[in-house]
Order: structure tokens, then C-alpha cells, then sequence
């Protein structure tokens, strides 16, 4: 899970052009949009399309989303139970 | 009708300032941060829109004044996210495209953006037409001084180079003349004179065909003659197109490079060529009071 995290974390400073932010300094447990890491409508767009390239999950309910997208913690633990590749 | 003066008020640029590398130059680009100071909207503009940005920023600079209108003109755009767009459209088989690049990838992202952080709901648009692009885009800023419609109007022009269309256009021998360029070159102007005053804007020429030499003087000579000016020192793109390379605004620097290099005051015909497209622009520069 620790490798799933810090892949995670990698994709996103990629995908989302996080400068001057290191794997280190994003936190597991904050949240990624809002006060956390500052992401927005368009960053949920991009990780939607790292969960379909990467890990092969196409999400069905968008609903649940905001609980998925809250953390680190919660996305990875997402991926692990639904991941196809 | 009244018709009203075309003033100069402030000006920026972002050009190269060291020699070429392998045949292009590549522009000597400020921190970002001081200019854009939020992370999460640098993050995502890419390198011609920070270009683009921060030389209108710095044009406003110091300007009590809001724009009326802003204008800006761009040769082939945002590149560098087109090009990455349109490979991830290949390589992905036209599934999942990143939203990020092709929001960026158009044309009026910089004019939009100069729109969104000075806090400025006025007239914008930009203007794309190839190598007449900065001229149009001053025309149109001209025109809406002249005829009273604005009191002020900003007048920008960008261009990036990318190793990509740096190898196309060689092949079709655009960098014969000069090393390849690229730069952002901004320009406020406005109908009042003031203490800030660079130039007046006399007259905006465009020309397309095949001519000679002896054609061009002639053509030169008429939009003196048209603008009662009997006598004017010539910036050709010999003096400019060393220092920014060559890119399809690459006038716009020469409009900068003639309002800030040349000593003197006194009328000065700025002319400019991009294949078989001609170009020239007659300011009236003044020395500072």
C-alpha cells in the first residue's frame, strides 16, 4: 500500500504540474481538494483519467467520488479494491 | 468625424538576450512568481502563456489607468500544449485526453488571462493571422482610440518556438535569413499625451505579394507621403531580428526595440517580412520631459 501511495502521489505532481511540491510533503490522511492541497474541478478531471489509465478503474458513480478523491489514504485504498491492472 | 492621437504610454518585452544556440534563440524569461503569484494558476499555464502574461502585466505596471480593451496577437499560439494535445490524440487513441493541455492549447488563453488577474471585464480578442497578426491586433487598437470608443487599450503579441516546429519550418527554409526566435512584446496605448509618453502611433501597413526591392521603398515612401511625413530613420528587420530572432510577431519587438534602443526623437518607419508578407509601422518618437 506505502508503494501504491507514493506512485499515487508521483502520478498527481505529474499529471496536475504541482510545482515545488515533493512526494514527501503531500500527506496521506489531508485532503486533496480545498484547504488540503488546493485542487480543484479540473484536478478531479486528471485523476479521473490516472484511475483509467493507470489502474484500469473506470468510475461508475459519480456520486461517490468526493469520498474517493477526499485523501491520499481513501484514493489508494479505492485503487487496491478496484484495480484491474 | 473626430479623429483622436495614438499614444505609446508603457511597453514590455520578453526577448532573448544572449546569442543563438544552434541555430534559435530562446527568450530570457523572468521568475514567474513575482508576476503570477498564485501556484495553482501558474501550474497550469504553459511556457508561452507565462510569456504572454507577464509582459502584459508588466506593461500595466505602475498604470493608474484599467485597459479598455485588450488585444493580442499571436503567429501559431499556444504550441507546446497543441503539440501535446495532439500526441496524446495519437498515442491514446483518441481516449482519456488530458482537459489541461487542450484548455491551454487556445489562442486567447493569454489575452483571457491578462482579462482574469488585472480584474479587467473590457473588450478581448486576439488576433491570428500569421505574420500580420501584431498588426491587426494594433489596427484594431488604433482604430478604437481614434474613433473615441476607448481611452486606453493594451496591444500584446506572443510567439514560442518548439523543437517540433523549429525542425518543420527549417525544412521549409524560414530561418535562411535569421536564427529562429521567439518573445512576448507588450504595448499600452492611449489618446491622451502624458509625462509617460513614448511615441505616437502615426500609421499601420500591411502588404502581401511578390516584390522587389524598388517596390517596397516605394510602398514605404507612399505611407510617408500619406502621413505628411517627409523624412523618417528606418528600423529594418536587419537591426531587430539579430537580438529576438525570427518569429511571425517578431515586429512587435521591433516596435519595442525602436521605442526604447534608438536615441533621438522624431518619426521612425518600423518594417518587418515573414516570407512574401510585408509590414511597417510609423511611430513618431518623442524623448522623455
Amino acid at each position: 500500500m506505502d508503494q501504491l501511495k507514493q506512485e499515487l502521489k508521483e502520478a498527481l505532481i505529474q499529471a496536475l504540474n504541482l510545482e515545488d511540491i515533493t512526494a514527501e510533503e503531500i500527506v496521506d490522511e489531508e485532503p486533496l481538494f480545498g484547504d488540503g492541497l488546493g485542487l480543484d474541478s479540473i484536478d478531479a478531471l486528471e485523476i479521473i483519467l490516472i484511475l483509467e489509465r493507470n489502474y484500469g478503474i473506470r468510475l461508475t458513480k459519480p456520486e461517490e467520488a468526493k469520498e474517493i478523491f477526499y485523501s491520499i489514504d481513501t484514493l489508494a485504498d479505492f485503487i487496491g479494491k478496484n484495480r484491474k491492472k | 468625424m473626430n479623429v483622436y492621437p495614438v499614444y505609446i504610454q508603457s511597453l514590455a518585452s520578453i526577448y532573448p538576450q544572449g546569442e543563438p544556440s544552434e541555430g534559435r534563440f530562446s527568450a530570457c524569461e523572468p521568475d514567474y512568481k513575482e508576476w503570477i503569484k498564485d501556484a495553482g494558476l501558474r501550474r497550469r499555464m504553459s511556457r508561452i502563456v507565462k510569456m504572454g502574461v507577464t509582459a502584459g502585466l508588466q506593461c500595466l505596471q505602475n498604470i493608474p489607468v484599467k485597459p479598455e480593451a485588450i488585444i493580442t496577437a499571436t503567429g501559431l499560439g499556444c504550441l507546446a500544449d497543441t503539440e501535446k494535445f495532439l500526441q496524446s490524440i495519437g498515442s491514446q487513441n483518441e481516449e482519456l485526453l488530458s482537459p489541461t493541455p487542450f484548455i491551454q492549447s487556445t489562442f486567447n488563453t493569454i489575452g483571457a488571462q491578462i482579462a482574469l488577474l488585472s480584474g479587467n471585464k473590457a473588450y478581448n480578442s486576439t488576433y491570428v493571422h500569421r505574420a500580420f497578426s501584431f498588426e491587426s491586433a494594433l489596427l484594431d487598437g488604433m482604430m478604437r482610440l481614434q474613433a473615441g470608443d476607448a481611452g486606453s487599450v493594451l496591444v500584446g503579441a506572443v510567439d514560442e518556438l518548439t523543437p517540433t516546429v523549429f525542425h518543420i519550418l527549417e525544412r521549409m527554409g524560414a530561418w535562411r535569413k535569421f536564427p529562429a526566435g521567439e518573445g512576448a512584446s507588450f504595448f499600452l496605448l492611449g489618446n491622451k499625451k502624458t509625462m509617460q509618453t513614448v511615441a505616437r502611433l502615426v500609421a499601420v501597413d500591411m502588404q502581401s505579394g511578390n516584390f522587389s526591392q524598388e517596390q517596397l521603398t516605394q510602398k514605404q515612401s507612399d505611407l510617408l507621403q500619406r502621413n505628411g511625413v517627409s523624412d523618417a530613420r528606418i528600423v529594418s528587420e536587419e537591426m531587430f531580428k539579430p537580438i529576438c530572432g525570427e518569429y511571425q510577431t517578431a515586429s512587435s519587438f521591433g516596435l519595442w526595440y525602436a521605442c526604447t534602443q534608438l536615441s533621438g526623437n522624431g518619426f521612425v518607419l518600423i518594417t518587418n517580412s515573414w516570407l512574401n508578407n510585408y509590414t511597417a509601422v510609423l511611430i513618431e518618437k518623442f524623448t522623455k520631459e
